[in-house]
């Protein structure tokens, strides 16, 4: 299984994806909740640890990098949407 | 009731009268010490660590450490040490065979009857017990931060602690837990171990791990409960606030998720060592002194990041004569949601691996900080409430451990002023 960050969709968020038409990109997960799983490579993941020492990679469980900050979460929610693309954590550590 | 703990040992209490220690403290040299300490001479004291009267000697860490067992040959995993320095035990001329008071709070707490200064080599340690000499390991980390001797002898507490509000009404010593199973009427209690707020699978996992410890009792009467032992220690930032965690398991009751007659929630003071396989061992030996029959052990108990395979902490209770613990391991594996079945379900029963979701606390801590309430079936609304509610009270806005929290919120315990 590969690395994910979830992006959760709070209403904020989900305004920004309809208004761009990518609503389409959040999956349905939980019973119900929106959520962006953007793929990470191990490289990326080392970076993103590192980088913010709050995040947590949960290897035991879920297989997904959490408790990075909510503002982090935005920029990287907004590199998604100017990239119309999940496929955006190299774009976004490249200013870290 | 009985009053037997772990070992077949007599439940240690070691608390002086207060008449009495004010008269045994005059003329001892006082020596201040830090929050880990002070809690673990409250789990002495009170017995949570019986058959343990103090802080352990050089046998009794050596053994521990190559044999998982004390001195005296009684299972146990984890050294219970106090270090001190070289410069602290020559400032104050600290001898062995002498008495010593600590103090915390600035005020006096316990004494301790030196009967031994002693050293032990710290990467040992750290390889024998956590497995790993890594200091990423947070265990592995607090050994090394040891200092230079270790003291080991009986201690006495001198000073009761206050337990403050919100823990006050959750800490029972062993001997109050085991009354209240008793007027309760529970034959079999089952023990769920958390520094978590619950989700539904912890709720889904307590109630499994009932229904494995009933068996075959009769279902008239309710012979059987569930115990929360929320673990209170040091704080890392980044985690939920303790106070949010003791009241949301509680809520799980209140709010009829659980019945009057079945649950109850209580604390117990310790610095987790996320030893994995042997902290499953400590937690065991911990509850059978509260009086609990059963432990219920889920993935990763006690783990931290990939030091432990997530099953070594059911497969070490093999390796561990039944007449060594006085507590039955219940072993389960994790409930995920399903959206075939539309509900949590036991992994060990839904066949829809494939489309299951599994969920942590971690994972729900991340929901909560990208502002999102998780829907019911995976976090009761009446937790989530008392999370924001717990936040505004108690953590200063947050529902997460940060500087200001660390360094003003109410301690769990005080020291009264000693009289006399």
């Amino acid at each position: 299984m590969s690395i994910v960050i979830n992006i959760w969709i709070n209403e904020e968020r989900l305004a920004k994806l309809q208004k761009v038409g990518l609503a389409d990109l959040a999956e349905e997960q939980l019973a119900g909740l929106k959520v962006l799983k953007v793929p990470c490579t191990e490289e990326q993941c080392e970076k993103v640890l590192k980088v913010f020492p709050t995040a947590k990679y949960d290897s035991a469980t879920t297989k997904s990098i959490e408790l990075l900050p909510r503002e982090v979460k935005d920029k990287i929610f907004d590199k998604v949407v100017e990239k119309g693309s999940l496929d955006a954590m190299a774009d976004f550590l490249k200013d870290y | 009731m009985s009053t037997i703990g772990h070992g077949g040992k007599e439940l240690v209490e070691r608390i002086m009268a207060p008449e009495e220690a004010a008269r045994a403290i005059k003329g001892l040299t006082p020596v201040p010490i830090r929050g880990q300490i002070a809690r673990e001479i409250i789990d002495l004291a009170y017995g949570f660590f019986t058959p343990l009267e103090g802080f352990m000697t050089r046998a009794d860490v050596d053994r521990v450490c190559r044999e998982m067992r004390l001195a005296n040959g009684v299972l146990w995993p984890i050294p219970i040490v106090f270090d001190l320095s070289d410069q602290e035990i020559s400032e104050k001329g600290i001898k062995e065979g002498e008495k010593i008071l600590l103090t915390y709070q600035d005020k006096p707490m316990a004494i301790l009857e030196v009967e031994e200064i002693y050293t032990y080599d710290k990467q040992e340690m750290a390889l024998k017990v956590y497995g790993t000499t890594e200091e990423k390991h947070p265990g592995v980390a607090r050994t090394y931060k040891y200092k230079d001797k270790f003291l080991g002898g009986k201690i006495t507490l001198v000073n009761p602690p206050k337990i403050n509000p919100p823990f006050g009404e959750f800490f029972f010593t062993p001997k109050q837990l085991r009354q209240k199973f008793a007027e309760k009427g529970w034959q079999r209690i089952v023990a769920h171990q958390t520094r978590n707020v619950p989700h539904t699978g912890h709720e889904w996992l307590m109630k499994g791990s009932w229904l494995q410890a009933h068996g075959e009792l009769p279902v008239e009467k309710t012979l059987t409960g569930v115990l929360v032992n929320a673990i209170i220690g040091e704080k890392r930032k980044g985690d939920y606030i303790d106070e949010a965690i003791v009241l949301c398991h509680d809520v799980l009751r209140k709010a009829g998720y659980f019945r009057e007659d079945v649950h109850l929630t209580s604390i117990t003071l310790w610095d987790m060592r996320y030893a994995g396989p042997k902290e499953a061992v400590f937690h065991a030996i911990l509850r059978t002194n509260l009086g609990l029959t059963h432990h219920m052990f889920g993935r990763d108990h006690a783990g931290v990041g990939t030091y432990y395979d997530p099953y070594d902490a059911h497969r070490i209770f093999d390796q561990i004569p039944e007449s060594d613990l006085r507590i039955k391991p219940v072993r389960v594996l994790a409930w995920w949601y399903c959206p075939i079945c539309a509900e949590v379900t036991y992994s060990g029963l839904c066949g829809h691996k494939a489309q299951s979701q599994n969920f942590s606390g971690t994972l729900i801590r991340s929901i909560i900080q990208d502002g999102v309430k998780p829907p019911r079936l995976i976090f009761r609304p009446e937790v989530f409430d008392l999370i924001m509610e717990s936040a505004e009270k108690y953590g200063f806005g947050s529902a997460f451990v940060n500087d200001k929290y660390l360094a003003e919120r109410n301690p769990v315990f005080t020291l009264p002023e000693m009289k006399g």
